[in-house]
């Protein structure tokens, strides 16, 4: 997989981090990249479902551009976001939608990928895919 | 500790740690032995039970059956269905028993405690038969309200309760539950998934008309469980799942049944599973197990108090006879991220509903951490387990 240049050096960012105490904190501080959606605008077309904490995306195209917002109760759960934002915020449709989630797994942060209700990172992924897939089809 | 060695897992390090397991109530670890009969079985006695006449099949054959024979002498119970688990379990008593014997406007009790293996066969044989399903409420000190429940039974036919909550640690009253619904003519069924690896049951003392339990809570494997029936409610269970292995004769005309526990036992069963269980029993018969219950009751109680001291809100009690599980909150940090940072010391712990949404509705919550505790766990872990926490909450919270 290929991924945007913004998202490689971070990549290697979180392989170089000292353990995976350090990747989480790394992951924590991500959650400040997202586009907030405030709390009274969430509901259950921006809802994440399948997922343990409360987390919320939103995409929409700016100037033909991707624009993901979102939200979540949990810090981890917000850090991917906050990573997300950073591969596809800004980039055209096409574009975002080549990005495949094994990245999280290549910076260390998830074991697995595989769709569960614990795995809110998946969860999150799908729908914000779904959502670009909508907007330009 | 001496017991510990028997489980080779615990010597494996997570993200460069010595792993600290604490999902018990999930799944526990597999001694070396049920390892070694599970691999023997599939290395030298591999075949189908029941009706080949060579050697392998007569191996694997008893093998399958000691597992029946060890678990109607270990519970004192006189039929034994080997079921996947506690899930099949339930669902065949909903299937084989309650589809024979509810008709619409008939009642069934169960309690805002289950796990949702214990609702949701209820709620498809409501929907499908118009039987009505009640709750028992949860009070606030995590109890069941046992007026309610009494008044509850007026023209109820079955009782589903969990023996001890696998959020809470909460053990039911078991014994006065049983005695008030056979009292109004109701059957009791059971949900001992958590009770049977904390408490050696008798089953003909204790009562119930069928109880549900897996082997994997116990240091079995995966993929097998038993239902526990008493012998005059078994003969009221009609056959739910057709096959082989549950005939006596299969004509074009129509098909006969075997009348013992193999009627519910339909297609080749899990044998190696079986014989891996049975291997559990032998491995726990030994243990004190009252006095293990008591020393992982301590590890809790110790658990749960420095928690508090903590900041976190901890859900449930932990009294002689609750189990040794402890479901915790703290105020900002969430339960995912908690978990998670738990995880990149070697510290296994679980977080979410815990397939229990109604008690979490009951509570206002929508998930816990839940740190629970077995055989081969010790207080020296408890304590790392505490430091490392703190040191969590000092760094991110």
């Amino acid at each position: 997989m290929t991924y945007p240049a913004q998202l490689v050096e971070l990549i290697e960012e979180f392989q170089d981090a000292d353990d995976q105490m350090e990747r989480l904190e790394m992951v924590f501080e991500m959650a400040d990249e997202v586009v907030l959606i405030p709390i009274d605008d969430w509901s259950d077309q921006t809802r994440v479902v399948g997922c343990q904490s409360e987390a919320h995306v939103r995409v929409s195209l700016d100037d033909g551009k991707v624009l993901m917002a979102g939200a979540a109760d949990a810090q981890l759960v917000q850090g991917l976001m906050g990573i997300l934002t950073i591969a596809i915020n800004g980039s055209a449709p096409a574009q975002a939608l080549l990005l495949s989630p094994e990245f999280a797994q290549e910076m260390g942060i998830l074991k697995s990928l595989s769709p569960s209700r614990s795995n809110g990172f998946r969860n999150m992924f799908d729908k914000v895919m779904l959502a670009i897939r909508g907007l330009v089809e | 500790m001496p017991l510990r060695d028997d489980f080779p897992i615990l010597r494996r390090l997570v993200h460069g740690h010595p792993l600290v397991y604490l999902d018990n109530a999930a799944t526990t670890q597999k001694p070396q032995v049920v390892i070694d009969a599970m691999n023997d079985y599939y290395t030298q006695s591999n075949a189908n039970v029941h009706r080949a006449v060579h050697t392998l099949a007569g191996e694997a054959t008893d093998g399958y059956e000691a597992c029946r024979t060890r678990l109607k002498s270990w519970f004192n119970a006189e039929r034994a269905i080997l079921t996947s688990g506690t899930t099949e379990a339930i669902n065949l008593v909903a299937h084989a028993w309650g589809r024979a014997n509810l008709v619409k406007g008939d009642a069934i009790v169960l309690t805002e405690m289950e796990h949702h293996s214990d609702i949701v066969p209820w709620q498809m044989l409501a929907e499908e038969r118009g039987v009505e399903v009640r709750y028992v409420p949860v009070l606030e000190d995590f109890t069941l309200d046992m007026d309610v429940y009494a008044a509850s039974l007026e023209g109820a036919k079955l009782v589903c309760v969990v023996h001890t909550s696998n959020v809470l640690g909460v053990r039911n009253p078991l014994e006065d539950i049983i005695r008030l619904g056979h009292e109004a003519g109701a059957k009791v069924l059971i949900d001992a998934a958590q009770g049977v690896p904390h408490e050696r049951i008798d089953f003909d003392a204790f009562g119930a008309d069928f109880m549900a339990f897996s082997a994997h809570k116990m240091c079995g494997p995966t993929g097998i469980g038993a239902l526990l029936v008493r012998p005059e409610v078994f003969e009221e269970m009609e056959p739910f799942m057709g096959g082989g292995d549950m005939i006596e004769t299969v004509t074009i005309e129509g098909s006969t049944y075997q009348t013992n526990e193999h009627k519910f036992e339909a297609g080749t069963p899990r044998i190696a599973e079986a014989i891996g269980w049975n291997a559990a029993f032998g491995w726990m018969e030994p243990l004190d197990l009252k006095h293990e219950h008591k020393r992982m009751l301590e590890i809790a109680r110790y658990t749960a108090a420095e928690l508090r001291t903590l900041g976190m809100t901890v859900y449930g009690r932990h009294d002689d006879e609750d189990s040794a599980v402890v479901s915790f909150l703290h105020p900002t940090l969430h339960s995912e991220d908690l978990a998670h940072l738990l995880d990149a010391r070697g510290y296994a712990v679980r977080t979410g509903h815990h397939c229990a949404q109604p008690l979490l509705h009951r509570l206002g919550i929508s998930s816990t951490v839940r740190a629970s505790f077995y055989l081969y766990n010790t207080m020296e872990e408890a304590e790392q387990f505490i430091a490392q926490v703190k040191s969590i909450l000092e760094r991110f919270a």
